[in-house]
């Protein structure tokens, strides 16, 4: 270790502190990025202190509609069955309807709850319990509206795929707290993701950084189990004879690379020996298990992925993000919120109340949104069979965010009063971004990586932290 | 406050400064105290001037401050008003001196907000540079390389080559002194790594290693130059740069056919076409005369782009993200410069301006994007037996059950006599209608020969035809649009749809008559046949008529066929002025009609769609109106389309319909089709780089730094690829030369290989690149010629080592560089270590094992069906790509997705890997063919330490050391009892360092 630290210390020593020499830092020590000197530096925040020392991004991928969970808008009542005003739709791209398709209503009741007053849908019953501490945007839009390029803006700032992932910027700037887990992962609920690996990948950033997907079947990390007839005994074994045959290497080159290489064998190691461990939900509490809804051989819920989200969570993992698809309601959307609310209202809640219970939420982050939002007009069509759906609304959706030191119990931003517009303070996606990294202590315009000639960054060149939710 | 003030307020501010200060004044006062230590601008000035000035003082208008540019030297030294930015040989009166240097906050360069102050050795360097007389140099990649000198070296004895020359004087500079030369075996296992991709066997390595011919190097690497290996080895390189993948990207990441192009780069490395020919040819075969299939095949590489099939998405706005990803792509590939950034602004640091880059882009905008089949000969004879025998087969049938007098087909007899009058009768006598003047809302159309008209170029999600029809002679009673196939159609037509439908497909959703503004009305619509794809809707004749643009009519699944609507004038209609068809198409994809035919007919009472071709039908028709009996080849035309669809010959088809299932699947790849010089695009510059954003139009033209293309030719894709691999272009040959050194050392002589900007690293060998660049073009660009000079060379040959103390990155390549192996070479080292790789040389990707939740990942949980068999075992470079769900081993050690060019991969080290080579079934099948090849190659009364040793020697070529070997017996021993202990020791070797790095 004596020749690492050494890097370690000359490189802080003669670059000052900064985000390309983590970087660099973490590249010289693999391993996730994980290394003796990051969990310090983030505690006190990269570049301001940090409110937030993780996160659980609660993905609603296919776009939720915010018309009938958040946004109750008693005006589309009144206009159903008519055309929105030609000027209110001017020059809209719609991914299936045409600009004249009519006003759809709300499909639920809407009522206030907490103190805050939050209005919320019937349909999120278990939500309307924490609703006080949850800080909801209702002004949120995007500059795509088709699912692929919207959820990897959103992931990575931009639409095209081949950018990193929010979770590998945060990875690469202020690395990992475990040393038996990746400092990024994935879970996966519900149908299709339209967004594919690009929404953890690495980008340009030295590829340790890239999300771990767990898999709902065969092994959760891949290849985390031993191959079959070989037992730990003989892994630990083999894993002895590798690093003998390593070490005489080492100290016939003197390459840093070997000493590397056996570390991440030793890593591989541990993380074999911890999984088990995480996945295995037998300590969990049955009124644990009640509040999530997880149920006896659950096959990779939304329910189970956010008990193991927690779990994650308290193993020191930075990043976890929870993808749930099925929210793409072109055709009978009421029947369609209805479904997906059954498989993640009650499981969304109980996150947030374990949380606050075990003390974690004050540090955890939690988001909830989607890519895009849905149209105030209703979606018809005969070729596909379509009726009493909504298209994609890029321009107003609704997010809410808990914990990591955000000010909840409040609503920030307004739609008009068709849902279609933010009608106050808009917040843009790269906005949303840029607020993430602020609670976790990053200031998102320095958190850079020069790449192809030029320094890149999550949000681009844009993107402001929303001041009054932090 | 004037400069002076601030200086006064600096001195007295920052004390410790003075010393600083003292110094510079020093280079001021007497220019010799410089002495040898010349500032270099390129090297040492201009990355500070970049990195802090060049943002807001650099060459974009639009961002530059107070007027002020600091890229040039007539900006920094331009009168700003009684004082100059910089004045040469004077500090003192330089503003930027004053301003890096100042205390105050208000005045200070760089602005404190988000600006990194300058640190004082870089004030030093910018000071001593003013004092210098502040001479600004061109970026020396800019520059054409000049004719380089070897340099005369010290160490002369070790110089094997004119490159050692290169470094060992750069060695001699620092103090350092070359490695011992690499032991025999491990020379040769890099040999086989770098230039084959492969280990070689123990026995390649006796051979080798027993041969005492001076020569036996030099024979061997030209052995392994002419084997189809190295082409196999380099296409993976190239494929990298191509961004290739055999799926679309993007949600649904669908299949597509871009193999041909992959063994088309295979090939072409194998014949050692030469880099410029390989260029061209690749940017623009379409457009050489008389253009082979192959030159054609080779334009796949900017059909390597990505296209997104979501449902709903805005067609041309992917196209303007593929054109754009095809600039950033030439840049990198040929240029060695960052264009991307030019994308939204002029670029702030390279002399690149906004309109440069859409100037560039339009050179290559003017392609059409069809597909061209490329089955091979064998597969086009194979197709033509098979239809053969189906014609065959039909006719006899059609002769066993219609012609003979057998009692059991009677039924049929009857049934077709039926039929046939049914087709007599309802054939009409069309006759084609050309339209006096078409118009279209995109798509360019085109009247054909025979009356037909065909649809070229962009599609859009809601396009209208206008045909202007002529003033009617007598009154028309139906009117008839056939829907006819086109091989510059996608999947052969008759639609123009090429993503989220069926390729091929159309959706007419409305067909409306009129004469001036007033609708004719329409009746009694009947089609041949009707499905749609993507959705659950009907597609009936009668949607064209219901005044929906959700419904219409659709021939899904009959991709390449022609097919019929029929639509009746609810009057007879007579007009003596021009009247219009409007066709209507409008879906959540584009999905106009690509070809098709407009007839009438006057016969009274209307007409239907006849199930026959408009040829037979015409015929037909003859019969029906006395005009004779019906020819023998429409005869059997007739009957054999009986055959082919009559329900009570269901069972009889059956091995007709096994037959046609068995038809090979045409190879349709993607290539590029330069438009017609009348009908090319306007580009635009996009405000901000956004698709929405267009501004004025701009012209074709390479970057204004550059000498301009040939002004008597035209200006357009191919002059761009010519432009590229000629002399005008100072980068090629260095951005090529330096791929070519970094595939051997790990490393570029410039180190961000894929960005020779002003942001780049300088090279560590200014001189050899040079060199390097000038002996690939004047050995007519041979790419197999440099790798030879370049495995030749003592500097090549060194053994691996650490770096040295005071060359940290190994810049100088005084030791071979220990560097991981990429993810395919892993891979196939071991494949071929175990002796089970299957020797092939292209065609469709192959499916090696991994683990179902991989591909689960993407959308649609698409299966991946492990091959068995010899695919299994095939060379990594043919594995099918998966942009969403890479192939996990190739994934987890820095394998590409094929979403953008990669001109450096990655290398990382990480918990994945070692959990993948320890775990992963792909590998643990390889340990164990590892284990079965030594036991059997020891016999069966080898010992347990020859058993050992030829695993050992199989995989790392090298023999053990005796203390490397009683480790791995001694592992043995202790899992001797299990059944697989030879797999084990197998599996330990493979995860060894040793295994998977530079030998």
């Amino acid at each position: 270790m004596q020749l690492k630290q050494q890097t370690r210390r000359q490189l802080f020593e003669t670059c000052g502190i900064g985000v390309g020499k983590l970087a660099l830092a973490s590249m010289l020590l693999g391993e996730f990025g994980k290394n003796a000197g990051a969990a310090p530096i983030s505690a006190g925040g990269l570049h301001h202190p940090a409110k937030a020392s993780r996160v659980i991004y609660l993905f609603m991928a296919g776009a939720p509609s915010q018309l009938e969970l958040f946004d109750y808008k008693p005006k589309l009542i009144e206009l159903e069955g008519q055309p929105i005003p030609p000027e209110v739709i001017a020059g809209q791209r719609y991914a299936f309807i045409q600009p004249d398709a009519a006003v759809l209503a709300p499909r639920f009741k809407f009522a206030k709850h907490g103190q805050s007053g939050a209005e919320l849908s019937e349909m999120l019953p278990h939500l309307a319990e924490v609703a006080d501490d949850l800080a909801f945007i209702k002004s949120v839009h995007t500059d795509q509206f088709n699912h692929s390029p919207a959820q990897i803006f959103v992931n990575t700032g931009s639409p095209i795929p081949g950018r990193p992932s929010m979770g590998s910027w945060l990875s690469y700037g202020i690395g990992s707290q475990a040393d038996d887990l990746p400092g990024f992962v994935v879970l996966k609920s519900g149908g299709n993701l339209s967004g594919g690996a690009s929404m953890w990948g690495a980008g340009f950033l030295p590829g340790q950084h890239q999300g771990v997907p767990f898999r709902a079947s065969g092994d959760p990390i891949l290849h985390i189990a031993n191959p079959a007839g070989i037992d730990q005994a003989t892994q630990r074994d083999t894993l002895d004879l590798v690093a003998k045959l390593n070490r005489r290497r080492l100290e016939k080159l003197k390459v840093d690379d070997i000493r590397t290489r056996i570390e991440s064998y030793e890593m591989a190691y541990r993380m074999q020996s911890r999984a088990p461990e995480l996945m295995d939900f037998s300590g969990e509490s049955q009124s644990t298990l009640n509040m999530y809804g997880v149920k006896a051989n659950d096959g990779g819920s939304f329910a189970k992925n956010c008990l193991l989200a927690r779990r994650l969570a308290e193993r020191g993992v930075r990043f976890i993000q929870l993808y749930h698809s099925g929210w793409d309601h072109h055709s009978n959307v009421e029947g369609g919120v209805r479904g997906q609310c059954k498989q993640t209202d009650q499981a969304c809640a109980a996150l947030v109340k374990d949380l606050r219970q075990r003390g974690m939420l004050d540090d955890t982050l939690v988001v909830w949104g989607g890519e895009f939002g849905r149209t105030p007009m209703v979606e018809a069509s005969g070729a596909l069979g379509r009726k009493l759906g909504r298209d994609h609304h890029p321009q107003a959706f609704t997010m809410w965010m808990a914990g990591g030191g955000v000010r909840s119990g409040q609503t920030i931003g307004k739609t008009d009063e068709l849902g279609f517009h933010p009608s106050e303070d808009p917040v843009h996606v790269h906005d949303i971004q840029a607020t993430i990294l602020h609670q976790l202590g990053i200031d998102h315009e320095r958190l850079t990586f020069t790449h192809a000639g030029r320094p890149f960054r999550l949000t681009d060149v844009f993107g402001h932290v929303i001041e009054n939710l932090v | 406050m004037s400069r002076s003030q601030s200086l006064l307020i600096f001195f007295a501010r920052r004390v410790p400064a003075v010393i600083t200060f003292w110094g510079i004044f020093c280079f001021a006062a007497c220019p010799q105290c410089l002495g040898d230590e010349k500032v270099n601008f390129g090297r040492e000035v201009r990355p500070i001037l970049a990195k802090h000035c060049f943002t807001c003082h650099g060459p974009d208008p639009e961002a530059r401050q107070a007027d002020l540019r600091l890229d040039t030297q007539a900006g920094a030294t331009a009168d700003l008003g009684g004082y100059q930015a910089i004045k040469p040989g004077d500090i003192d009166d330089s503003e930027v001196f004053t301003r890096i240097t100042s205390d105050d906050p208000d005045t200070r360069m760089p602005p404190a907000d988000a600006h990194v102050p300058l640190n004082q050795h870089e004030i030093d360097i910018l000071s001593a540079w003013i004092a210098a007389g502040g001479n600004y140099e061109t970026h020396w990649s800019f520059v054409p390389p000049k004719p380089i000198t070897v340099p005369d070296v010290n160490a002369s004895g070790w110089c094997r080559t004119a490159i050692d020359r290169f470094t060992i004087k750069r060695m001699e500079q620092a103090g350092l002194s070359p490695s011992e030369p690499a032991a025999k075996a491990n020379l040769i296992r890099r040999l086989y790594l770098d230039l084959a991709g492969i280990t070689p066997t123990p026995e390649e390595v006796d051979r080798f290693i027993n041969d005492e011919d001076p020569l036996a190097y030099r024979n061997l690497v030209d052995r392994l130059l002419a084997s189809p290996d190295y082409a196999e080895r380099f296409a993976r390189s190239w494929l990298d740069l191509a961004r290739y993948s055999d799926t679309n990207g993007y949600e649904k990441d669908r299949p597509r056919t871009v193999w041909p192009f992959r063994d088309w780069v295979i090939a072409a490395i194998a014949a050692d076409m030469p880099f410029d020919q390989f260029s061209i040819e690749q940017l623009a075969g379409d457009m050489l005369p008389a253009a082979t299939t192959d030159q054609r095949i080779a334009t796949g590489f900017h059909r390597n782009t990505m296209l997104n099939e979501e449902g709903g998405i805005d067609p041309l706005e992917y196209r303007f993200y593929a054109m754009v990803d095809r600039v950033a792509t030439t840049g990198t590939v040929w240029l060695g410069l960052t264009t991307g950034c030019a994308q939204c602004h002029t670029h702030k640091y390279d002399p690149i301006t906004h309109t440069d880059y859409y100037s560039l882009l339009a050179l290559m905008n003017n392609a059409d994007e069809p597909e061209l089949t490329a089955d091979p000969p064998e597969v086009r004879e194979q197709r033509r037996e098979i239809e053969k025998q189906i014609r065959r087969l039909e006719n006899q049938l059609a002769t066993t059950v219609l012609n003979s007098k057998d009692p059991q087909h009677e039924l049929i007899r009857a049934d077709y006599a039926i039929w046939y009058q049914q087709q007599i009768e309802t054939a009409s006598d069309w006759r084609v209608l050309r339209p006096e003047e078409m118009k279209s809302t995109m798509p360019r159309l085109s009247l054909t020969k025979s009356g037909s008209i065909l649809a070229s170029g962009d599609v859009t999600k809601r396009d209208v035809y206008t045909l202007r029809m002529p003033p009617t002679a007598e009154p028309l009673t139906a009117l008839r649009l056939e829907a006819l196939p086109h091989p510059s159609l996608p999947a052969g037509g008759p639609g123009m749809a090429f993503y989220e439908g069926r390729r091929g497909d159309f959706f007419l959703s409305e067909f409306n008559v009129r004469v001036g503004i007033q609708d004719v009305a329409l009746a009694r619509p009947s089609a041949s046949y009707g499905k749609i794809s993507v959705g659950s809707g009907s597609a009936d004749a009668a949607n064209v008529l219901d005044g929906s643009g959700s419904t219409g009519w659709s021939t899904s699944d009959r991709q390449g066929t022609a097919n019929r609507l029929v639509v009746n004038f609810a009057q007879p209609f007579q007009s003596n002025q021009p009247w219009t068809i409007e066709l209507l198409f409008e879906r959540h994809f584009a999905a106009a009609l690509g070809h098709f035919r407009i007839a009438v007919t006057s016969q009274p009472g209307g007409a239907v769609a006849a199930v026959s071709a408009a040829a037979l039908e015409s015929r037909l028709y003859d019969v029906r109106a006395g005009k004779g009996e019906l020819d023998r080849a429409s005869q059997n035309q007739l009957r054999r389309q009986y055959v082919q669809t009559s329900e009570l010959l269901k069972e009889h088809r059956k091995p007709i319909d096994k037959l046609r299932r068995s038809l090979p699947e045409p190879v349709r790849t993607l290539v590029f089709r330069e438009r017609s010089k009348d009908d090319l695009r306007t580009t635009h510059r996009h405000h901000r780089g956004e698709y929405l954003q267009p501004t004025e139009a701009v012209p074709p033209a390479v970057p204004a730094m550059f000498e301009p293309l040939d002004p008597n030719k035209p200006k357009d894709r191919l002059a761009l690829a010519q432009w590229l691999v000629s002399d005008k272009n100072p980068l090629v040959g260095r951005v090529a030369a330096n791929r070519a050194w970094r595939e051997f050392f790990g490393t570029g002589i410039v180190r961000t290989a894929g960005d020779f900007g002003t942001q780049s690293e300088l090279p560590s060998h200014p001189q050899l690149i040079d060199y390097l660049a000038a002996e690939l073009t004047r050995g007519g660009w041979s790419m197999k010629r440099l790798h030879r000079k370049i495995v030749l060379s003592a500097t090549y040959r060194q053994a691996v080592g650490a770096a040295a103390a005071n060359d940290p990155g190994n810049r100088l390549i005084s030791s071979f560089p220990h560097r991981r192996l990429d993810a395919e070479r892993i891979r196939d080292s071991l494949l071929s270590a175990t002796g089970l790789m299957t020797r092939k040389i292209g065609g469709p990707s192959v499916y090696p094992p991994q683990p179902a939740s991989v591909s689960q990942m993407a959308y649609g949980s698409p299966k991946w069906n492990a091959s068995s068999g010899a695919d299994r075992y095939r060379k990594s470079l043919y594995t099918f790509s998966r942009r969403t769900a890479p192939f996990a081993a190739y994934i987890s050690f820095d394998g590409p997705t094929g979403e953008v060019c990669v001109a450096r991969r990655d290398r990382s080290t990480t918990p994945l890997q070692a959990l993948t080579l320890l775990n992963d079934a792909m590998y643990m099948e390889i340990a164990q063919g590892l284990a079965a090849s030594a036991v059997r190659d020891v016999g069966p009364n080898g010992t347990a330490e020859q058993i050992a040793a030829r695993i050992f020697r199989r995989l790392l070529v090298r023999a053990p050391d005796p203390e490397e070997l009683r480790a791995i017996v001694d592992f043995y021993q202790r899992h001797s009892k299990g059944k697989q202990a030879w797999t084990l020791v197998a599996r330990a070797l493979i995860n060894t360092d040793e295994a998977i790095t530079t030998p």
